[in-house]
Parts: C-alpha cells; structure tokens; sequence
C-alpha cells in the first residue's frame, strides 16, 4: 500500500533544524526569520485552515501568530523542543480570534455528517485531511492537526495544549474512530448511490 | 494487530509506509482501517502561505529585531516566588505576632501550615511554567485555583470546630484588614516576576497569581490570629486567598481584552 505518512516522519526530522533555527533567531542571525517563518508557516496554516477558518482568518491568525511568537521570543529555553512552544502559542491565538470574531460556539457544534466535497475531490471520491477533520469536535480536531500536520509527538501535543498524553491519546483514538466511521458511512452512501 | 494497534501507531507517527507484514494483515481484512490510512495519508499540503505574505511577516519581525536573552530556568522563579511569599508573610507574622502557633495544637499548626506551604509549592511551579508557552501541566493551570481553595477549606473545616461566637463580622473584618494589605504588595511583586514570561492566558495566570497572594495573607494571619472558630478562619484567613483569586481573575480578563479588543 503506497502512503505518504512518512511525510511525518521526515518533518520530525527537521525539528531538530528548527530548534537550532529558533535559538539563532533570539541571536538575532539576519537569516533566521526567513527561515524560520518559511519552514514552520505552512504547518501554522494548515493548523488554522484545519480548524474551519477561512483562508483570510487563517492568514490573519498567522501573521498575529507570528508577532506574538516574536514579542515573546525570550521565553524559548534554547535545548528544549520548539514546536510545543509554537503550537502553544498559534493555539491561543486562535482561541483569542475565536472570541474575537465571535464564532467560537458555532466551531464547537460537531457536525454529524462529513460536509459536501467539492467538486474536484467527488472526482477520486477521497475527502481532503481538511474536510475529513472538519467533521470532528473542536478538540480531536486539534490534536490531530498537530500530530499529522505539525508533526508533533503525543508528549509535544500534550505540552502545546496543556494536557496530558493519556487525554491526547484518547482524544486521537476517539478522532480516529469517528473518522471510521464517517468515511463507512459516506462509502456505503456511495455504493447506495451507485447502485441506483 | 488490531483496529486500536492502528490507532496507536498512527498517534505516535510511527505508521510509515512500507508497512510491516502484520499491518497489511489487518487492513488488508479491515475496510475502515485501510480507509482510514488512505484518508490521512492524502494531507499533503493543499493551501500554502503566498510568498507575499511571508514576505510581509518578515519585514515587521525585522522592523524589531534584536538579540534577546532567553528566559531564566525554571528553578531561578520558583525560588524568586517563593522567596517573595516567606519574606511578606514573615514581615506581616513580625508586626503581628504570632499568637496562632501558642493557642494551636501541634497537629493543627502542622496539618495547617503543611497544606499552606503544599499549595503555595503547587501553585509557584504552575505559574513558572506557565511563564513559558508549551510547558507540561501535572495539574491543569485552570483547575488548580479551585482545587486549591477546596482543599484549603477541607482542611480548615475538619482540623477546627465551628462555634458560634460574639462579634463575628468585627473579628472578621479586622483579620481581613490585616491580610488584604499583605496580599496586595505579594501581588504586586509577585507580577513584576511574572512579567518576564509569557503570559498566554491572562484571566487564568492572573487568577493563580491573585491566590499565590492571597495565601501570603492567609498564612500571616493563621500564624497570627488566636482565633480558632473554623468559620472565622474560613472567611477571613481564606477569604484574603479568594478574594486575591476572584481580584486576579478579572484584572487577567480586562488585561485580555485589552490585548486583544474588541472583547465579548
């Protein structure tokens, strides 16, 4: 079976590049942002996108993600692992936008079946990661964000968002399970509608 | 190898293609497991920042950008807080007196000022590491403040008998009046330690810290007040600890919206 989850594996190991690139950038090494902003953005983005935002929030929340990671550079521990430092603070910005705009209790209502895919992904009949999680409650989808697009470990999810690994591992079951059994449901949907 | 094993492997990222010969056992005879794995497996990255962008957040990170030194050990602040905590409550036991401690038995005085010490240990390691973003939590910084309290007022409640005595709101204000004081000036110092971190969550952090100082006043005034009456020490030695708690919490929720206006 050809997959890319060892996508994961391989962003794990440029954390290590990524740790080294943040103590640079509290040295204030001219080339530091625009590495450092060029290689953690992507997953900062998908993170908010994921978390049903649109595009423009998304982009927003990067960029106060992104002052806020720079007004409080001082506290990375140089040695320790950045990414639970910067979800930690990408989570609280999206938290704050949510209050913001006040959208947060329609974000928090679990939706009961997988949203309608759009045109082009009927065509393979695969939801994309961000429709497949957008069906799952405010906190599975959270921690599923970061493990497979932050590529963060059970103990950095737990770390980023203040909670246990145990309550990280059975909100990544619970989101697994639930991701069953929507893509069951939506098959058997399709094999109906084939059927007719 | 089951759908949980599955499960397991993805959470820990440990499910790399080529799969071993157990993991294609199972999704080979499970429909939902392969279509799971095939689902998770399509996250390649869809929406990428423009270059645009990225370009815009880097000329304002560069419009202030200077060396900083990063942010003491953990260690360094814990001892700062606590060292802040003795000193005030010591200076408020010296002006006082400590009558407590003669009238108390010496199970009361050690259950008593054991739990004190317990709390005010838990709650400066909590707020050292909520000074740095992405820091372990053995106890959720938000459950903390309320357990804290509860545990304070199980304690008091079961090592002192309630009676009912004469002049109780007199005696009560009187005690308040001595501790608020106390915990006022704790507070003070204690955020201009904590203004070196990072402060994610301004209502939370601001209620623990309004409790760390709200205990200073507590402790001065168990080692000081001869008052034994359960309710007395629950009203007026803890209520210094509730009222930093409820003081903190809101000065946190306005310090919010402030950085983030408009509020709900």
């Amino acid at each position: 079976m050809e997959c890319r989850l060892e996508e994961n594996v391989g962003a794990r190991q440029t954390l290590v590049d990524v740790d080294r690139l943040m103590e640079r950038y509290q040295q204030a090494d001219p080339e530091a942002p625009a590495a450092l902003i060029g290689s953690l953005s992507p997953g900062l983005l998908r993170f908010f996108r994921s978390q049903v935002v649109s595009r423009e929030q998304a982009d927003d929340l990067l960029q106060e993600t992104w002052m806020r990671i720079h007004r409080v550079r001082h506290t990375y521990r140089p040695g320790e692992p950045v990414m639970p430092w910067i979800y930690a603070i990408a989570r609280r910005v999206r938290i704050d936008g949510y209050r913001k705009t006040r959208r947060i209790t329609a974000h928090e209502v679990a939706m009961e079946t997988l949203p309608e895919p759009p045109v082009e992904e009927q065509r393979d009949m695969l939801p994309s990661f961000d429709t497949l999680v957008g069906a799952l409650p405010d906190a599975q989808r959270e921690v599923l964000t970061m493990l497979k697009v932050g590529g963060l470990s059970l103990q950095e999810v737990a770390c980023a968002t203040s909670s246990s690994v145990g309550a990280v591992k059975q909100k990544a079951h619970r989101a697994y399970e639930r991701l069953r059994q929507l893509l069951q449901a939506g098959a058997e949907e399709d094999r109906r509608e084939g059927a007719q | 190898m089951n759908c949980r094993h599955i499960d397991k492997m993805l959470a820990e990222g440990s499910l790399a293609s080529p799969f071993s010969t157990e993991v294609e056992d199972h999704m080979r005879g499970c429909a939902r497991c392969r279509a799971l794995v095939t689902a998770l497996a399509t996250s390649a990255l869809a929406d990428q920042p423009s270059p645009a962008m990225l370009r815009h957040i880097e000329s304002r990170i560069v419009a202030d950008y200077h060396p900083v030194r990063p942010i003491g050990p953990r260690l360094h602040f814990f001892s700062v807080l606590i060292a802040i905590f003795v000193c005030l409550a010591g200076f408020g036991v010296y002006l006082r007196g400590a009558f407590a401690i003669r009238v108390m038995s010496p199970l009361q005085a050690a259950v008593i000022l054991g739990a004190l010490a317990v709390c005010t240990g838990l709650l400066a390691s909590s707020l050292t590491q909520q000074m740095v973003p992405g820091r372990r939590h053995w106890i959720p910084p938000r459950l903390l403040p309320l357990g804290i309290m509860f545990a304070l007022a199980v304690v008091i409640a079961a090592l002192f008998d309630f009676r009912q005595e004469q002049h109780f709101l007199e005696r009560d204000w009187a005690c308040l009046r001595n501790g608020i004081p106390l915990g006022a000036i704790a507070a003070v110092l204690f955020w201009l330690v904590l203004r070196r971190g990072a402060i994610l969550s301004p209502a939370m952090t601001g209620a623990a810290t309004g409790l760390l100082a709200g205990l200073v006043g507590t402790s001065a005034l168990e080692i000081h007040c001869p008052n034994l009456h359960a309710g007395h020490i629950l009203v007026s030695h803890l209520g210094v600890a509730v009222l930093g708690t409820t003081v903190g919490f809101f000065i946190g929720m306005a310090a919010a919206c402030e950085i983030n206006p408009p509020c709900p």
